[in-house]
């Protein structure tokens, strides 16, 4: 199966749209629910998460709390707060916009 | 706001850093444990599941770190690094780590106390609403009462009243009493008397400052608008607290001054000590009760009796020239409806055509008004000046001792910068470690200054101390870290870039470091040669201060002031009034009584004895050319006064029984007097008078008393005159005995003898006559002893650069030394060597230090008595004594080098 690394300064907007979906999600859930719903295509390097989600942390996009999983084990579950909320609307519109602009170009025959 | 929460937020991390590492593994171990599982599910073996999880996961070592430095306080971190190797660094040279810094604490905190002093004494503005808007009319240096026509510094109750209401640019105007009035007065229901200091001011004092009570209510203009029926007084937090415990019912309590019981109206808020820095009144007192208390100064109606200051708050937008020219056209304005008023006065007419001339400078009183600030003002500067050279000297030791240092580290330098350190990186942590040992200095001069700056204050005090407020406070921490920071970089930086401009592979080769380069550094020398520079001019100034105090001190006084016990009364709070016609009786039996006493050999009183102040007024001598206005200082003294200060009368006699108040009245005059302004020959039997013309002929010249030194020991010689008590009684206050044995028993003795005639007499301020000389010259004596102790500190500190600076040369050139003694040098060749290095050096800097020292003189100069700044002898033992020591310190570093023993030299590496 072919894995395509993720394109730079996209994980910020793929963890805020997977926490939109989601109530809150662990670390290992939020790579997971990246892959699976880019039917495996998007590699995210999985430790790379967590210096993003610090990141995310100090600028009050997610907080953070513990929890306990499914297998009975602690684990800090991440959730989008309204300022996150507010930053995705941000980040998508201005991923559509490069995007378009690509697309655009490469499409001109 | 958002950037607030978010450092909120990264604090919040920093606080909790264990945690937070704790967590990120925690997190991250559960995800490579879920990942391992997932991989093991899908049939890998358990060691390709882990290995497979590691793999996708990516460095986790790496990514903790990257986790951690989002949080931005990496460099927190590389700073805690740098320290704690800075101060193991310096741990491992503990000698050189304790100079340091014992002369940095030293230089810090020597600056930190002369500073506290500087802004206490002069810059520190008044605790007051905008003290910037207030001004004085006048210089505000004198203080007194005058009956002068045409007065500009001090000013009479109607003046005020004047002046307050026809300017048209303050937005009030104040009054207050030129000078304290010290009373004993009783605190409600006590029987002992308590003494106090009584500040009279206009009700519109504590208005115009815009202070308000602690406790209370303060003085208003109600308070002064007729007089003698308010007798209402405020008194100070310091005063409340001493003498009432900070007794809350203050406020229902009385204090009786004179035959007046005052209610007290109020406290004043901690910090608030009056507008005269240095002093520091107990009990405020309206000015419309001046004539309730002792001495009974001043008088509330008359226009000439001038004895006030004014002051005055700037109405907004007004500016100095504007309001200085409006008070002046008030001050004409009203100067002439008061001379108007006196036509008979024999000096009207004078005063008439001096009026036109006449200025009222405005004085911005923002730091107050200070009559310690003349005094203090130059003493201090040129000790702040003494004590930033010391803390130069002290760092240019500093940069060498890490110039040497980082010369020695020269290889471990070169290794972490050929490893990929950066050099900034390198220099960063070279000043960390400066920082930290500037800081560390810093730390231990505060601690140095807040022992000193009570040092000082005792230093500068006479019996009573000093009201200075000399504690520490957010100014002066300021001010030291300021010049704390600029140390580090002064003595920091250019060793931080040196030691990184390296020949990288010249200095990996070779084991030592070339050995040239660093040794023969210039900047070091030229280190060396400032500090011997700096040291001469100290040391220069250190002995023409220690002579000035010597000097002053073998100064011929005219009177003898060893063994001559000297206490005052206070007759005013004893209520006698100033006419009373007790006084005379009861100064005559103190003085008989007390003569009495066994160990007394002699008693008396006078109004004067040295360094008192004055009574002046102008005389009038026939025959002299009475055009000159002199002001002669008169003393009215007992009949034993001359006895008892052991002042020899030329010619002519002393007063005696026969001098009564209705006899003729009779003087005796100073030498000087009588050479300057009496006929040639004997002036016994010529008259003279006080006053005009017309009093030529009052008063009878009956003797002649050798000159005095009577207000400070470096005035010249000047015309006096003695008065007897009998013609003219009144207050006195001085009460001086000579006396043989034990000074305590004998003060005792004298107290219980007055107290005898007088049980509610007063005494105060016991000392001699030996210490009211000594107070007279504090400024001089406290810049003699600071400037030796600073001088003979940095001649110490340079020795030690030296020592350092040559031990450092020796230990580096220990190689090429036994090379040139294998070769057949002999021993006293190689320390010769050395020792040359030093005289040149050495005689460099005295080349430098000289022009700058004389240059420096100059602005000392009015500090001086009995030299020039530029005596050529105090030069000459500066010098010698320079050159002694550089050489002393010179000497250790080059015997060393000459004992070398060539085989340990030559294998040393």
């Amino acid at each position: 199966m072919n894995r395509d690394e993720i394109p730079p300064g996209t994980l910020y907007l793929l963890i805020l749209k997977t926490l939109a979906l989601q109530r809150e999600l662990h670390g290992y859930e939020i790579a997971e629910a990246i892959q699976r719903t880019s039917d495996d295509v998007l590699q995210v390097e999985e430790g790379s998460l967590y210096p993003a989600l610090q990141r995310m942390l100090i600028r009050g996009w997610v907080t953070a709390k513990w929890g306990i999983t499914a297998g009975n084990r602690r684990a800090r579950y991440y959730q989008l707060t309204a300022a996150g909320r507010k930053q995705l609307a941000l980040e998508v519109s201005q991923f559509e916009r490069v995007i378009g602009a690509i697309t655009r170009v490469i499409q001109t025959a | 706001m958002e950037w607030l929460k978010e450092l909120g937020r990264r604090i919040g991390m920093l606080l909790h850093l264990r945690q937070f590492r704790a967590d990120l593994e925690e997190e991250m171990q559960l995800h490579l444990d879920l990942r391992r599982q997932q991989q093991a599910e899908q049939g890998m073996s358990l060691d390709d599941a882990r290995f497979a999880a590691h793999r996708s996961f990516g460095n986790a070592t790496v990514l903790k770190e990257q986790s951690q430095m989002t949080w931005g306080w990496s460099w927190l971190e590389s700073l805690a690094q740098d320290i704690v190797y800075g101060v193991r660094a310096m741990l491992r040279t503990p000698g050189l780590t304790i100079v340091a810094l014992l002369s940095l604490a030293l230089g810090v905190g020597a600056n930190t106390a002369i500073f506290t002093f500087m802004d206490a004494v002069m810059l520190r503005s008044l605790p007051v609403k905008d003290p910037g808007q207030l001004v004085v009319l006048g210089t505000a240096k004198d203080h007194g009462i005058t009956d002068a026509l045409a007065e500009t510094n001090l000013y009479s109750y109607p003046f005020y009243r004047q002046m307050q209401q026809r300017n048209r640019v303050f937005s009030e105007v104040a009054a207050i009493f030129s000078m304290t009035n010290v009373v004993h007065g009783y605190v409600a229901e006590r029987s002992e008397t308590e003494r106090m200091q009584v500040q009279l001011v206009s009700g519109t004092y504590f208005p115009l400052l815009g202070v308000h009570a602690m406790m209370g209510r303060m003085l208003t203009d109600q308070d002064d608008n007729s007089e003698g029926n308010h007798p209402v007084a405020v008194v100070s937090y310091s005063w409340w607290t001493r003498s009432l415990s900070r007794d809350p019912s203050v406020l229902n309590k009385t204090l009786r001054i004179g035959s007046t019981a005052f209610s007290i109206v109020g406290v004043t808020p901690p910090e608030f000590f009056g507008t005269k820095v240095g002093e520091s009144p107990d009990i405020w007192i309206p000015l419309s009760m001046m004539q309730a208390v002792p001495p009974y100064w001043g008088n509330y109606t008359d226009n000439y009796s001038e004895s006030l200051l004014l002051m005055a708050r700037l109405m907004p937008n007004v500016t100095m020239e504007q309001a200085s020219s409006n008070v002046n056209l008030v001050y004409q304005q009203i100067s002439q409806q008061f001379i108007a008023a006196v036509p008979n006065n024999p000096r009207t007419q004078q005063a008439r055509s001096e009026l036109p001339h006449k200025h009222v400078p405005l004085t911005p009183m923002a730091t107050g008004i200070s009559q310690i600030r003349a005094a203090f003002s130059q003493p201090l500067n040129i000790l702040m000046t003494v004590v930033a050279l010391v803390l130069l000297i002290a760092c240019a030791n500093i940069a060498n001792l890490l110039l040497a240092r980082s010369a020695a580290r020269e290889r471990e330098l070169s290794v972490r910068q050929a490893l990929g350190a950066n050099r900034l990186r390198i220099v960063r942590q070279l000043l960390t470690e400066s920082l930290t040992l500037a800081l560390a200095g810093g730390v231990l001069g505060v601690a140095f200054a807040a022992g000193a700056n009570r040092l000082l204050l005792r230093m500068v005090s006479g019996a009573d101390t000093l009201p200075l407020d000399v504690s520490l406070n957010t100014t002066l921490l300021l001010f030291t870290l300021a010049i704390t920071l600029s140390t580090a970089i002064l003595f920091g930086t250019i060793p931080a870039f040196r030691a990184t401009r390296l020949q990288l592979t010249a200095a990996l080769k070779d084991g030592r470091g070339a050995s040239g380069n660093a040794a023969k550094s210039p900047l070091a020398r030229a280190m060396v040669i400032s500090q011997v520079a700096f040291s001469l001019v100290l040391l220069v100034g250190a002995g023409l201060f220690l002579r000035t105090l010597v000097n002053l001190n073998n100064v011929e006084t005219g009177f003898n002031k060893e063994n001559v016990l000297l206490l005052h009364i206070d007759e005013s709070s004893a209520g006698y009034q100033p006419d009373d016609s007790r006084l005379v009786p009861l100064h005559q039996q103190i003085e008989r009584q007390v003569s009495a006493l066994p160990g007394v050999r002699a008693a008396s009183y006078s109004s004067f004895t040295f360094n008192e102040g004055s009574w002046n007024g102008s005389v009038y001598v026939q025959g002299y050319d009475n055009n000159k206005d002199v002001n002669v200082p008169h003393n009215v003294i007992g009949a034993g006064y001359f006895a008892v200060m052991e002042i020899p009368l030329i010619a002519g006699r002393s007063f005696g029984p026969q001098d009564t108040a209705t006899s003729p009245r009779v003087a005796v005059i100073s030498q000087t007097m009588a050479r300057t302004m009496f006929p040639a020959g004997s002036p016994i039997g010529h008259h003279y008078g006080m006053g005009g013309q017309q009093h030529a002929n009052d008063i009878e010249v009956i003797g002649v008393a050798k000159d005095v030194k009577f207000g400070s020991l470096d005035e010249p010689a000047a015309p006096l005159d003695y008065l007897p008590y009998t013609q003219y009684p009144g207050y006195l206050s001085d009460v001086e005995v000579r006396y043989t044995g034990d000074f305590a028993s004998i003060s005792s003795a004298v107290q219980k003898s007055i107290h005898s005639i007088d049980r509610n007499l007063p005494i105060n301020r016991v000392s001699t006559l030996d210490d009211q000389v000594a107070l007279s010259i504090i400024d001089r004596r406290l810049l003699a002893q600071l400037s030796t102790f600073f001088g003979l500190l940095a001649v110490f500190l340079s020795s030690i650069g030296i020592y350092g600076l040559m031990s450092y040369v020796v230990s580096r050139r220990t190689n090429e030394i036994g090379i040139r003694m294998a070769l057949g040098a002999d021993r006293s060749r190689i320390s010769w060597q050395v020792m040359r290095e030093i005289v040149l050096l050495v005689t460099v800097g005295i080349a430098i230090g000289v022009p700058v020292t004389l240059a420096g003189s100059k602005l000392v100069a009015s500090m001086l008595f009995g030299l020039q700044g530029t005596d050529p002898w105090n030069l000459l033992t500066s010098i010698c004594l320079l050159l002694f020591v550089a050489i002393l310190a010179g000497y250790l570093p080059a015997r060393r080098a000459a004992c070398v023993d060539p085989m340990v030299a030559l294998r040393c590496e």
